[in-house]
């Protein structure tokens, strides 16, 4: 068995640590994802899965424990080493799109081109190559506030697997929209995770969503109290793939 | 990766145009005020520069003076001395300085007005003339450019040859069409004496060095100067010894003038230790030029001390409208650290955004200087008119913004925007990612 992309061992994360108001919000977190999974973790709010989402981004450091992303301890890395990891091997998607609102699609999608220095050449082109993938394309020049809801929701996908990351992380990612642009960003996510074999954590409180997912992780205070694989994941592809392609003609 | 952060600056500042100019004030006021005050000192002194130089500005003049009584009851019955031939300077003597002092005397310059006369030709033709006998290089230290021909040399000197050189002016009247170079010209002079002269050089007519022309005269009856060889002048007059009374050594622009006049005064000296009628003295424009020049400096210094606490008020402006713009963009720096900006690339995209403002600020506060100044450049060309009315013709005021003080401003602005912008850039990449990216 190979490395997984995502290993956990007891992780603890507290707040306002040594102070009387300390707060332990992760009471050991074991947790392993391998590569070309599609997982949600599920959680009602306080449930510490936005801090869980914070330590898998690479956003927050641990109190205790273990988190090695792609065998690598990222503990360990500096600001500037964790900011690397942060630009090409993790594709964030979140809740409120956080797109640049100065910025039209094509150079939101562009942004972390422009922070990898590994990739200084054709960002345009791969920059439209993204677009066109998430089906954007025409919509390029256009600012996030002349987009509704679901195309942000798409430029920001377009943006997340600019640099061909490790782990897609999506945090609540149809939690602005409604259901209708909500299923066709889940389309998305599935055909990324079909087609392209990307490794997907889906964050959200919605077991609904998490049926959509092949293995559920469900959190609450702080401990993981579910992890099993989704047996009707098969059926929930076949049946949106039916649906999206009816849908389409 | 800079140009993108000059970019994404511009987009900033013009996304906000109101308050980025409001913030620009202060660097704009103080920018251009000091474009100005250095435009308007700048343009007096080349003007006062170039007006003093072509009346000898780059040359010590030495000349022989009596020597005056030092006391009350002398001057009574002190009457002025007449010149004998052992009192001039000689060329020995001259030739002897320009040995001693090779790097700081390049030459001398000499003239020696000559009659005023009048050219008769055939037909009925003639040209109102004033002579001057000049050394050799005496028209490039008048700034006098040749059209057609060549100068006079020291060979045409002191062969005291009948050469001459016409003004470009005489030609057209006289000559018309007909090429002048190598035509003889005779010149009746007003003491009735007449003398004929080859013409072998043309030099153009110039404003500067001769004023405005006489237009209460006809064209063709105006004078114009010829000149002719030092030493046929003295030929002319007689003067046996070649001697001078009255003389200007270029100087070595490299060289320190106040220290050439000082070498030539000791030199000359020692010649006249022994005279008791006649005494050396030399001097140059400069040090008359140097007291002008110190109060238009004091004045610049002053103003730009005043515009640079204008720029020290405007660089607390912009840092606090950066330090605003940071706060509302707390959430787009979340953003971009979340996609991988490193701390040093946030905080050199807020520096480069500082020193955007203050430079567009900059260029502004510029082009309102130069404007600013070419105005008060024409006020102060009217004002130094009316106050040397009588060379108010050879004042021809160029103004010409100096190049100093731009570069100096736009390096000045650029700093600003460094200095000031730091502490802010400094607080935007301290972000932590986490509370940046859920600021609400």
């Amino acid at each position: 068995m190979s490395e997984p992309v995502i290993r956990m061992e007891n992780i603890i994360k507290r707040y306002y640590e040594g102070k009387p108001n300390e707060l332990q919000i992760l009471n050991g977190i074991n947790l392993e994802v391998n590569e070309g999974e599609f997982v949600s973790i599920v959680g009602e709010s306080g449930s510490g899965k936005s801090t869980m989402m914070n330590i898998i981004g690479v956003l927050d450091r641990q109190s205790e424990g273990k988190y090695f992303l792609e065998g690598k301890d990222v503990n360990l890395m500096s600001d500037d080493e964790r900011s690397a990891i942060r630009n090409n091997r993790i594709g964030f998607v979140f809740q409120n799109f956080n797109l640049l609102p100065r910025a039209n699609a094509l150079k939101n999608v562009m942004v972390p081109l422009m922070y990898n220095p590994n990739h200084q050449k054709n960002r345009q082109e791969k920059a439209m190559e993204m677009l066109r993938m998430v089906g954007m394309e025409d919509r390029a020049t256009h600012r996030p506030n002349e987009l509704s809801g679901g195309q942000k929701q798409r430029v920001a996908i377009a943006r997340a697997m600019i640099n061909d990351p490790a782990i897609i992380l999506a945090d609540e990612p149809t939690g602005a929209l409604d259901s209708k642009t909500g299923h066709m960003v889940m389309d998305l996510f599935h055909r990324l995770h079909e087609e392209q074999g990307k490794t997907i954590v889906l964050i959200t409180h919605s077991k609904e969503l998490a049926q959509e997912t092949q293995r559920i992780i469900t959190l609450s205070d702080g401990n993981i109290v579910g992890n099993k694989e989704n047996q009707n994941y098969r059926n929930v592809v076949e049946e949106r793939k039916a649906l999206s392609m009816g849908g389409e003609a | 990766m800079l140009i993108e952060n000059i970019k994404e600056a511009i987009t900033s500042i013009f996304s906000n145009k109101m308050r980025s100019i409001l913030t620009m004030l202060g660097i704009i006021i103080g920018i251009s005020s000091v474009i100005t005050i250095t435009t308007i000192g700048s343009s007096i002194k080349s003007t006062l520069n170039s007006t003093f130089n072509s009346l000898g500005g780059s040359s010590v003049t030495v000349y022989v003076d009596a020597r005056y009584p030092e006391t009350d009851e002398e001057w009574d019955t002190w009457e002025y001395p007449e010149m004998e031939k052992e009192d001039y300077i000689t060329q020995e003597m001259v030739d002897e300085l320009l040995e001693a002092y090779p790097d700081e005397f390049t030459g001398i310059v000499s003239q020696s007005s000559y009659q005023s006369g009048k050219v008769n030709g055939e037909d009925g033709k003639y040209a109102n003339i004033n002579s001057m006998g000049v050394t050799a290089g005496y028209m490039e230290y008048c700034k006098l450019d040749m059209q057609m021909g060549r100068e006079i040399t020291s060979a045409d000197s002191n062969g005291a040859k009948r050469v001459c050189l016409v003004s470009d002016r005489m030609v057209n009247n006289y000559f018309g069409e007909e090429n002048p170079l190598g035509k003889s010209i005779s010149i009746d002079f007003a003491d009735g004496t007449t003398a004929d002269f080859v013409i072998v050089g043309v030099y153009e007519y110039n404003q500067v060095v001769f004023g405005k022309e006489d237009t209460s005269v006809a064209e063709k009856d105006r004078y114009t100067t010829v000149y002719l060889p030092i030493g046929t002048v003295f030929e002319m007059t007689e003067t046996e010894n070649n001697g001078y009374d009255y003389l200007d050594f270029t100087v070595d622009p490299t060289s320190d003038i106040q220290q050439a006049t000082a070498d030539a005064t000791d030199f000359f000296s020692k010649f006249y230790e022994k005279n008791e009628k006649w005494t050396i003295e030399a001097y140059n424009m400069q040090s008359e030029l140097g007291m002008i020049n110190t109060v238009i400096n004091v004045i610049t210094v002053a103003i730009s001390a005043i515009a640079a606490i204008s720029l020290i008020v405007g660089g607390v402006g912009v840092m606090n409208i950066m330090l605003v713009s940071i706060t509302e963009r707390t959430r787009e720096i979340g953003v971009r650290m979340a996609l991988g900006a490193k701390a040093k690339v946030i905080r050199m995209q807020f520096i480069i955004e500082a020193i955007v403002l203050c430079l567009i600020g900059g260029f502004i506060g510029i082009a309102i200087g130069i404007l600013n100044g070419v105005l008060l450049g024409k006020v102060a060309e009217t004002l130094i008119q009316s106050m040397y009315s009588d060379y108010a013709s050879y004042i021809v005021m160029s103004v010409h913004p100096s190049v100093r003080a731009i570069l100096l401003s736009v390096f000045f602005s650029m700093l600003i925007g460094v200095f000031f912008g730091h502490y802010p850039a400094k607080k935007a990449s301290k972000m932590e990612v986490i509370d940046a990216l859920r600021y609400e």
